[in-house]
Parts: C-alpha cells; sequence; structure tokens
C-alpha cells in the first residue's frame, strides 16, 4: 500500500497527482509550479543536508567564503578553535548581509548598516555604543547571535542543515556512504580543492538537472555522442548504440535518492590498451588502471584507509559518477589526454535553486593532496576542459536543460510526464560486498526513479 | 603572464595584475597599431562566421588562453579579485583543436549554432621584450542569441594578449579573458571568447 502523500497544492492537485508512483511518472508541471517551489524550499532545502564546499578553501582561523544554502545565503567560517562555522548570512537587526566578500579573512563580521557584529562562528558580539545598549534593553545577547546551521565535515567537504535535530550526516547518506568512502574517504591527505568554484546560472528549475544526477547513463550514448567520436570512451562514431560503451555496470542507490554508477575497471581499460585482469590480484589490477586521481604511490594508502572489500571494488568496478540527494552530481571519472596522460577528473557540481525559474550550477574540482603538481596541473586542465562553464560534456547539458524548462511551460506541454519505467529491479549480483538497492547491468531508470521516491518522501513530511 | 604551478582554493594568491602591463606604447593610428587592430577585427569576425579553421590558422602553437574566475572581495583585498587557480577556460593549441574538431561534429551547445556578434573595443597595445611581439589589452562584448528565445545572452570582458608577428603576420600565442562576472549569465562557453 502506498502511504497518502499529505501534500496538495492550492487547485487541489496533490503529490500523486504530480508523482505518479503506481505508473513511474512525473508531471512536467513539477519543473514550473511556485507554490510547489516554496514547499522544496522549506520541505527540502531547509530541512536536509547541503553540501556548501571544501575545507581546503578555509585553511586559517578567520578565513570565509560565502555560498548559498538554496535561497539562504550563509557564512562559512573557521574559528580559532578550528572548528568550521555555518552561520545564516543576515543580520538579525535590520536583514542586511553581514559580509558583502565572496571569500577572505575576518576575526569579526561587521554590518556594514548599523554596525552589529559576529564571530567566525556567529556569535554576537555587540553594536556600537555599548552603553546605549543598541541591541535592545533588556534582550539577551546571546539571542542576537546569527542563525547557526549544524555542520558535518565528511572527506574535508562541509556539509550544513537547519535540521538541527534531524537526522545524522551518515543517516542522511545510508547505505551509500560504503561507496562514497571509496571517492572521498580513500587517502591519507584526502582531496583538496584546486580553486574557488566555477559558478554560472541556467534559466531551468532545480530539478531538471538534479534528476539527471540520479545517476542519468543512458543520457550519455545521445547527448554527450562528441564523446565517442572523440575516442574518449571508446568504440566509434558508427558503433555507439551497438557497443554502448559505459553502459554496462553495476547501478548503486538508496532510500535517501542518492547513487553511483560503477563501471568495470576491465572494460574502462580496453579504452586505453587490451589488458586483461584475469588471474591478477587487487593490487596489480590497481596498478594497471590506478583508479581516477590516484597515483601508483599512493595505492598503500587505499588499503589503509579503506576495507578489503572496498579496494577490491575500487579496483573490478570503481564508482564513477552519481549525486547526492537533492541536489549533488559526483563525476570521478577516467579522462585520458591529448599528450597521452589519463590523470582523470575529479569533480563535485551543487545545483542550487534561485527562483522556480532559475538554478546556479556550482562546480568544484579536485585533486588529491598527495598528487604531484603537474598532475594536479593536469586534472585542473580535464576537469575545465570536460565539465562545467566550457566543459565539452557539460556544455551539451547546459543547452538542454532550459529548452526542457520552455517546454514545462506549455498548458499543454506541462501535463506531459516524465517517464521512468525502463525498470531492471533491485538485484543483488553475485559475490557484491556493499549493502544497498542494487541493479547490474545496463543502466536503467531504478536510481533516477529513487531519486524522485526521496523527493515524494520529503514532500509529504510538513 | 605565467603559467600556474601551484593550485589552491585558499583566497590569498589572488592577484591584482590586469590591463596593460608594457610602458613602451605602440601608439593609437600608428602602422603597428592599425595592422594589430586590423588584426582583432579579423579574428572576431572568423569566429562570429563560424569560419574556426581561420581562426586556428591565427593562433599560435605555444598558445595560452585562459579565463581566470573573478570573486567579489571587499576592504583591503577589494582589488584582488582575478583568482588565477580556477579558470572558466584553461586551454592549449591542442584542446583549442580538440574543441574546434568536435564543433564540427555532434557538439549540441552549438547546433543549432548561436548567432554570436563580438565587438571589440578600447584597444591599448604596447612593446613586448621580444621582437615582434606585441602586448594587446581590448574590451570584448559579446551578444549571443540561442534558436528562437528573443533574449540575447550577453558578456563583457578585457582581454590581455600576446600577438607575435609570424610572416607578415600576427599570430595569437597568449590570451587572458579577464571576465566582468563572479557568476555568469551565459548558460555555457561553447563559444571562444
Amino acid at each position: 500500500m502506498l502511504q497518502h502523500a499529505s501534500l496538495v497544492l492550492r487547485d487541489g492537485t496533490s503529490l500523486d497527482d504530480l508523482i505518479m508512483r503506481d505508473t513511474n511518472e512525473v508531471s512536467l508541471r513539477v519543473m514550473t509550479d511556485e507554490e510547489l517551489y516554496g514547499h522544496e524550499m522549506e520541505r527540502i532545502f531547509a530541512k536536509t543536508w547541503l553540501l556548501l564546499g571544501h575545507e581546503s578553501e578555509i585553511p586559517k582561523a578567520g578565513d570565509f567564503i560565502v555560498r548559498d544554502m538554496a535561497e539562504d545565503n550563509v557564512i562559512v567560517a573557521r574559528d580559532r578553535d578550528g572548528s568550521v562555522n555555518v552561520s545564516l548570512n543576515v543580520c538579525p537587526h535590520r536583514g542586511m548581509r553581514v559580509c558583502l566578500g565572496e571569500a577572505g579573512n575576518k576575526p569579526i563580521h561587521q554590518c556594514i548598516y548599523h554596525g552589529w557584529a559576529f564571530k567566525p562562528n556567529g556569535d554576537f558580539i555587540g553594536a556600537p555604543i555599548e552603553k546605549e545598549k543598541m541591541h535592545g534593553n533588556n534582550v539577551d545577547k546571546a539571542s542576537l547571535n546569527l542563525r547557526k546551521a549544524r555542520v558535518h565535515l565528511y572527506g574535508g567537504l562541509i556539509f550544513a542543515t537547519w535540521n538541527v535535530d534531524g537526522p545524522s550526516f551518515d543517516e542522511y547518506l545510508g547505505d551509500i556512504k560504503y561507496y562514497m568512502d571509496q571517492l572521498f574517504c580513500r587517502t591519507d591527505s584526502g582531496l583538496e580543492l584546486l580553486g574557488p568554484p566555477q559558478r554560472f546560472v541556467l534559466p531551468c528549475n532545480w530539478k531538471v538537472p538534479g534528476e539527471q544526477s540520479g545517476s542519468d547513463g543512458f543520457h550519455t550514448l545521445t547527448l554527450h555522442r562528441s564523446l565517442m567520436e572523440g575516442g574518449v570512451m571508446g568504440g566509434t562514431a558508427e558503433t555507439i548504440y551497438d557497443q554502448a560503451p559505459g553502459m554496462y555496470g553495476v547501478d548503486v542507490s538508496c532510500v535517501g535518492g542518492h547513487s553511483l554508477r560503477c563501471l568495470e575497471a576491465e572494460k574502462t581499460f580496453k579504452m586505453f590498451a587490451d589488458v586483461p585482469f584475469e588471474g591478477k590480484s587487487t593490487e596489480e589490477r590497481l596498478n594497471l588502471l590506478t583508479p581516477p586521481g590516484i597515483t601508483k604511490e599512493m595505492i598503500p594508502q587505499l588499503f589503509r584507509n579503506l576495507s578489503a572489500d572496498q579496494v577490491e571494488q575500487l579496483a573490478n568496478i570503481p564508482p564513477q559518477v552519481g549525486g547526492m540527494f537533492p541536489n549533488v552530481l559526483i563525476a570521478f571519472i577516467f579522462a585520458p589526454r591529448t599528450d597521452g596522460g589519463s590523470s582523470g577528473a575529479l569533480t563535485l557540481h551543487t545545483y542550487m535553486p534561485k527562483g522556480p525559474n532559475q538554478v546556479e550550477f556550482i562546480n568544484y574540482i579536485f585533486a588529491e593532496k598527495d598528487a604531484p603538481e603537474q598532475m594536479k596541473r593536469d586534472m585542473l586542465q580535464n576537469s575545465i576542459q570536460a565539465t562545467g562553464t566550457s566543459g565539452t560534456i557539460e556544455q551539451d547539458d547546459a543547452d538542454v536543460w532550459p529548452v526542457i524548462m520552455r517546454n514545462a511551460r506549455g498548458a499543454v506541454s506541462k501535463g506531459i510526464t516524465l517517464k521512468y519505467q525502463a525498470l531492471h529491479g533491485h538485484e543483488r549480483p553475485e559475490g557484491w560486498k556493499g549493502e544497498g538497492l542494487l541493479y547490474p547491468g545496463f543502466t536503467k531508470d531504478d536510481t533516477q526513479w529513487n531519486w524522485w521516491l526521496a523527493y515524494h518522501k520529503l514532500m509529504s513530511e510538513a | 603572464m605565467t603559467w600556474v604551478t601551484k593550485s589552491t582554493a585558499a583566497p590569498d594568491s589572488t592577484t591584482i595584475l590586469r590591463g596593460l602591463s608594457s610602458r613602451r606604447r605602440v601608439p593609437v593610428g600608428s602602422a603597428i597599431y592599425n595592422r594589430l587592430l586590423e588584426t582583432l577585427y579579423d579574428e572576431a569576425a572568423a569566429l562570429d562566421e563560424r569560419r574556426f579553421d581561420d581562426w586556428v590558422a591565427m593562433l599560435a602553437k605555444d598558445l595560452v588562453y585562459q579565463a581566470p574566475i573573478r570573486l567579489t572581495r571587499t576592504g583591503a583585498n577589494k582589488d584582488r579579485d582575478v583568482m588565477r587557480t580556477m579558470f572558466h577556460l584553461d586551454e592549449d593549441y591542442g584542446s583549442i583543436l580538440m574543441r574546434t574538431g568536435r564543433l564540427q561534429k555532434s557538439a549540441w551547445a552549438e547546433d543549432p549554432p548561436s548567432r554570436c556578434r563580438r565587438f571589440v573595443t578600447n584597444v591599448r597595445a604596447g612593446e613586448t621584450d621580444a621582437p615582434g611581439e606585441y602586448e594587446v589589452v581590448s574590451y570584448l562584448f559579446l551578444e549571443r542569441s540561442r534558436g528562437d528565445n528573443p533574449h540575447n545572452e550577453h558578456m563583457t570582458a578585457e582581454r590581455r594578449d600576446v600577438w607575435r608577428e609570424v610572416d607578415g603576420a600576427y599570430v595569437l600565442s597568449r590570451r587572458e579573458i579577464i571576465v566582468d562576472q563572479s557568476v555568469l549569465g551565459m548558460s555555457n562557453f561553447a563559444v571562444f571568447l
């Protein structure tokens, strides 16, 4: 029995009319509806964990960056005790932004309007002319702190949520953590952000790129055809649909809506050189094809930081692309270079809502901190040339999404449904070690449907 | 204009450098200035008309072509806003060939193609230490029309170039594109700047 959704829009449309769980369809109307967007801000973006950056952006006490949690602007700052704090960038006095810069170092954040001042951890210090008590006659200073979000660092990634008493970050990740750890928690020194993120806006609803981040593998064959034409993914322009490079593997997912596509290293390796994996140990396989961003010298670190089962998966069928619900895309991919190298590309995107009709695409580009400088340089270039603002892969995504959005406005068009009916169903491959919802074989709609189920679940909870 | 060797996300590494750095000006209206200006106009026309082979012929094999990101800064650091550790474009001659080659095949971002108009103004030129190499700074205003959308996307930037004379023509060996937006309003850079 499906539980009845509690959300009903003013015109009588219920969440179940929009997310059709009996037929695996979603009404295109969800992309434009302003009332629904208002509920999303409260029920999803003010509730769930959101990715705001990486601690390598704020290495010293007083360092800060300013980021958005949907349409709520926040200060992410390192305090003298080394802690990372996330505070609402809204002065509790008259509502002005307390911090107007995007990044820098400040021991005190003072609002330029009336001068109220705050510590990097958001604590209220005072208002000018202390003896006149301009913060209020009988007001407790502690009640005037900037609104503080709950913070969690995961592999150096900064996550925050307004749901202070809600699920822990580990509960939020659920069964997908075992796989995410293989990307974010695998080395001694961890990841390093190579520079502040690329930022650009697209005229579309956040869910247009959002649902794709639920591991849409299938679009690669057609939308990203130029990868095959360019020889980056194996096969040739003539054999794209026959060989379907990168389509077979194991898609992993969980009830939280997160997912990752795991692709067999042996098949990936054939794109570079034809060397079989059979009869080779985990360590030998890792040496034949080091995971993206990892050097041969760093392989012992993998064994130190991950379980034997996790390293074995990283050697045989590593997670490559996927997402974290609601708005993070992960691409930790092999990226052959024109100079013959294959240092890979490690990027994360967040898709931050900016009203129902606009989304900000934020592209974070990483390397392993212990990687040599030249490798970091190459990986920066790999990521820039493949993803984000000018990347030859994601240029094409950025061109599709606004067109879907324009379609979604039509009186007739908005009744069209998005179809998630090509389903495999959960199936545990023989010998598979991790938990979660598993979909072996050709990549299908299962993980993206799980993304919508996670959306439905949060939107049902007031 | 130096090649980045140290990557970092910490904002301390931002730099002020912009505009013309040469103190030996090539005067407006001089023969060399006129030929450089003509070259910039020819380049804009080649790109607007999507004659990519003609454009690539204007590029040096040792090309460095980068668009660093801009940050909004305050106080003592208010002018340190060009972040030369992260880029919107980070290219060399080989990667430009990869990009122009892709545009001949399935590059949906430019198929159907944008209709672009590149306005190049405020051109200032100076001599460099290398004979026959000139530093050329210009403003770029790009208007881009997509599909049946009546609202153009636009972008403004300063371009800091080095043009080198080879066999009586100039080839581009360095270009730094300093965009004015910290958050780009253009949905992608599938076009060259």
